[in-house]
């Protein structure tokens, strides 16, 4: 991958300087964020290769923290002189007559490795991209006469990154993504219906060629376009709600995961602030969120903090234990540190946010599951929710069945499922063994900063649930 | 120091574009049959306030540059926030080689022709107030705002307030010998309420976003319908599932809007991704459903002289009296679908510009009054919108209405529906449209939508 000293050309001496100014004003801490990324991409449709494109993103961002205040400046040149004058711009938010002392920096080796690959994005022929493309393509298009139509994307990223900051640590790495996409759109009788499934993660390009056949992505989302020809409209109101394993995560990730992220919890904005050590769901569940699972969409080996990350339990048997912390919540909240202080990039500050997070297996058979649901709905694939602070929370499924008699029956479109997280927690009553985690290719939004993350979970039982189908 | 900021923005446009041009000849000298250099500058400045204290601030200068070079009717593209002419002669000079890698494409390359387009200073995008407000000033303005959204009793805790602008300038140079820039500025206000005790919280807020100052509604403003908004929705209940008359506000009636756009995209509709292909001059809505992309509206946020193509905007009849008049087009999807382009491109793709739904007559009191047992739609989360078949499906939070009077909010329900259905559903239309985003519409009532709670 990218030699980091040929982009960030300055000294240990020059960030320490640039911190200097960062904390010229006083305050309590400083930090420096420089990052290069470099995409590529390719888009195939209409049975051509449309366009290639890549893309550099490179800047430097600082940050001041002055007790619970943060000023943020960035620029986009990598230029001392510009650093240095960003670093007086953020440094204005403090106003104590005198400077703050910065540590010298001494640089941190980080001795593991969460991203190990073989063929990084940057080492493999953008011709090879061309190839991998047409194949999931030709296995899109070719999969059915009644899809009409395949679009396929693929991305890749390598992003190499700097963190210095005023308490002496500097830490660098380089993290690689690629990300495989194909729409499927199925045509029958003048009925239209899309499909869409990918793949990809922090992975190398060997990834395609000896772990996940990259066909399988054209091929799924041909499959889920075909299935939703024949699908009815799913029923509404309450009902058992059978999630299936894998795509299901979204559900943790909504109901869960952004309200125990520390941020809502120290502005007691989240309905999760004063149940820290407090029962709030069925004991069958044990929530996790862990940034180190190797390859993963959501790993890093350092936050963007500079924070070495270690797997959270943010929910045990039921009840509430931990919560995803950057510096300033930490700092705050008098809590240590978890390495989940994140950036979309540069031109944003870090906020705490969740990485893999998913619901540990229990002990029944997904079988067992659904044969105890008489009527009700079992949600296969997933394209997203939100989630507000007291704790309503969406998610849409873009396809699913009917659940009749304890048997899977005829598919269902899209439905969008609502329920208030705390009500849904207590109303897990069966937590499969089959833990699965859902495509790599998924993406969280929060305040305008976009990260990648990934989500899992086994099969579960909902006992009701309510579903926004059509009467 | 605010003449300063604006002869820094001056500067910016005058050597981006001396950078675009050269990149441009750079290109053609290269092989590339056509060449288009786009570069974004400006400045941003945002502040959040909670609980009365500065949260964060943010001050930067910003600068992209997008390229894109035709060869033998192959395409690449690239970008990069590295300016330095060194590298975006290496990416040039890539992109060159690139393109061979693409298929010739007969649909690909730049506009027909190069088109006058309105003198940007008629389209009054620029406030160059902006520069002169002072950092104390814009703190003030977020901090204010929240002081009398936390001055109500009901209100219990604060997401916080913000007060944000940005000035920029897009310039676009092509080898086709378009040459243009146009200078904008913006500027908002917002804040985020929670009421009610523990547990049993509610939330929304409220905003105003403008390009001019002068034209930002005033905290009082913003701070009294955020409160009322969110204090609306304290004690909610659950209802049955059940069809019925929704009402939805104008900022419900701008995402429903925004789905019909996803629905009209050029881009959709060639690749046979929306339920309104191969339904131009068709009755799709009910008579009284006008729907216009305007780019020319004086001042209004969706408004800019011409697109990121070079094409001058105009104003297109999308929808008339039911009938679909027009997809919107960038050049790409005009020639595809062999239409002429609407000035509607976006970045490399296609994005609406003032898309709005004509206002009717009544007052939003009068559509609530006509309602005998309903919903008015105050908000929606979640996603749900399937452009392919028009299936709407949301979560959703409500004031349940009988008799024509409100009588308590509703929450933990989903609104399901099809907008085909929808648009000739639409019974009234309010004369209540403020343009308070680039994509709008008024209040209005829908006969039936499937509302599904317990």
């Amino acid at each position: 991958m990218v030699a980091l000293n040929h982009i960030f050309t300055f000294s240990l001496r020059d960030l320490e300087l640039i911190l200097e100014a960062a904390l010229s004003q006083g305050g309590d801490f400083a930090d420096i964020f420089m990052e290069y990324r470099h995409y590529q991409a390719v888009v195939m449709e209409e049975d051509i290769i449309k366009e290639t494109s890549e893309s550099i993103i490179q800047g430097i961002g600082i940050r001041v923290i002055s007790g619970e205040k943060t000023g943020y400046a960035y620029t986009n040149d990598i230029n001392y002189e510009k650093a240095r004058q960003a670093a007086l711009t953020a440094a204005a938010i403090a106003s104590s007559p005198s400077p703050t002392r910065i540590k010298p920096l001494s640089s941190q080796v980080i001795k593991h490795d969460f991203y190990p690959l073989k063929i990084s994005p940057d080492q493999f022929e953008l011709e090879k991209k061309v190839d991998l493309v047409k194949e999931v393509y030709s296995a899109c298009l070719g999969f059915d006469r009644k899809i009409i139509r395949a679009k396929v994307a693929l991305g890749d990223v390598v992003q190499s990154l700097v963190v210095a900051n005023s308490e002496g640590l500097y830490v660098a790495e380089t993290r690689p993504m690629i990300r495989l996409s194909s729409l499927a759109i199925a045509e029958d009788r003048g009925k239209r219906e899309i499909g869409f499934a990918g793949a990809g993660g922090r992975v190398g390009y060997d990834y395609f060629a000896e772990i996940y056949p990259p066909r399988q992505v054209g091929e799924e989302a041909a499959q889920e376009a075909l299935k939703l020809l024949e699908a009815v409209e799913p029923p509404a109101g309450e009902m058992p709600v059978v999630l299936a394993a894998g795509h299901s995560g979204v559900l943790v990730h909504e109901a869960v995961g952004h309200l125990l992220e520390a941020d809502y919890n120290r502005k007691k904005t989240s309905i999760f602030w004063n149940k820290l050590g407090q029962k709030v769901g069925s004991s069958l569940v044990r929530i996790i969120d862990d940034p180190t699972i190797p390859n993963f969409r959501g790993s890093y080996n350092v936050d963007d903090e500079g924070t070495k990350p270690g797997p959270v339990i943010l929910i045990d048997r039921g009840i509430v234990v931990g919560y995803l912390q950057d510096r300033l919540s930490a700092k705050l909240m008098g809590l240590p540190l978890t390495g989940h202080g994140r950036r979309q990039d540069f031109t944003c500050f870090p906020l705490p946010r969740m990485s893999n997070t998913y619901i540990d297996r229990g002990e029944h058979s997904p079988e067992e599951i659904i044969k105890s649901v008489r009527k009700g709905i079992y949600a296969e694939r997933f394209e997203g929710g939100q989630v507000e602070d007291s704790g309503k929370f969406t998610f849409t499924i873009s396809s699913g069945r009917l659940i009749e008699e304890g048997r899977l029956t005829a598919p269902i479109k899209q439905a969008t499922l609502i329920g208030m997280n705390i009500d849904i927690l207590q109303n897990i009553t069966m937590v499969g063994s089959d833990l699965a985690f859902s495509p790599q290719i998924g993406t969280c939004s929060k305040e305008g900063q976009e990260v990648p993350v990934s989500d899992g979970c086994p099969t579960l039982k909902i006992e009701k649930m309510t579903v926004g189908g059509q009467l | 120091m605010s003449s300063e900021k604006n002869c820094h923005l001056e500067k910016e446009i005058k050597d981006s574009k001396l950078l675009a041009e050269r990149l441009v000849s750079y290109g053609q000298s290269l092989g590339a049959d056509e060449v288009e250099v786009a570069v974004a500058t400006g400045r941003e400045f945002s502040v959040n306030v909670r609980l009365q204290a500065i949260e964060d601030l943010t001050e930067a200068n910003f600068r992209y540059l997008y390229l894109k070079v035709i060869k033998e009717k192959r395409v690449a593209s690239a970008s990069s926030s590295d300016l330095s002419l060194e590298t975006l002669k290496d990416l040039m000079k890539r992109a060159v080689k690139r393109a061979e890698l693409a298929s010739p494409d007969d649909c690909a390359g730049l506009p027909d022709s190069v088109e006058p387009y309105v003198d940007p200073a008629s389209l009054n995008l620029f406030d160059p107030e902006i520069a002169r407000l002072e950092p104390k000033e814009k703190i003030n303005l977020a901090l204010q705002t929240e002081k009398i959204a936390l001055s109500d009793p009901r209100i219990t805790n604060s997401h916080g307030a913000s007060f944000g602008t940005s000035e920029g300038a897009f310039i676009l140079v092509n080898s086709a010998g378009f040459s243009g820039f146009y200078k904008a500025t913006s500027c908002s206000l917002s804040v985020g309420l929670q009421a009610g005790e523990t547990d049993e919280r509610v939330e929304d807020g409220w905003f105003s976003f403008k390009r001019f100052f002068s034209e930002l509604d005033p905290p009082e403003a913003v701070a009294k319908k955020a409160i009322e908004r969110t204090v609306r929705l304290l004690k909610p209940r659950k209802i049955k599932t059940q069809s019925v008359p929704v009402i939805f506000e104008p900022a419900q009636t701008a995402w429903l809007l925004g789905f019909l756009f996803t629905c009209v995209n050029g881009s959709a509709i060639y690749h046979r991704a929306s339920f309104l292909v191969d339904k131009l001059g068709e009755k799709i809505a009910s008579d009284q459903i006008t729907v216009i992309d305007d780019g020319l509206m004086p001042g209004k946020l969706g408004t800019r002289p011409f697109d990121s193509e070079g094409v001058p905007t105009r104003k297109t009849v999308v929808i008339e009296a039911g009938i679909l008049k027009n997809y919107l087009c960038n050049t790409y999807a005009a020639r595809k679908l062999n239409l002429t382009s609407t000035g509607n491109a976006e970045g490399g793709g296609i994005g609406p510009n003032n898309f709005y739904l004509l206002p009717g007559i009544s007052s939003p009191e009068d559509i609530i009054a006509s309602l005998d047992k309903g919903l008015i739609l105050v908000k929606t989360i979640g996603h749900g919108l399937n452009p392919v078949t028009g299936d709407i499906s949301r979560g959703a939070f409500g004031l349940w209405v009988e008799k024509g009077e409100i009588l308590y909010p509703v929450s933990e329900i989903t609104i399901a529906g099809n907008l085909a259905e929808i648009l000739n559903n639409i019974e009234l239309i309010g004369s209540d449209i403020k343009f308070e985003t680039a994509v709008c519409g008024p209040t209005i009532k829908v006969s039936e939508l499937t509302v599904a709670g317990e």
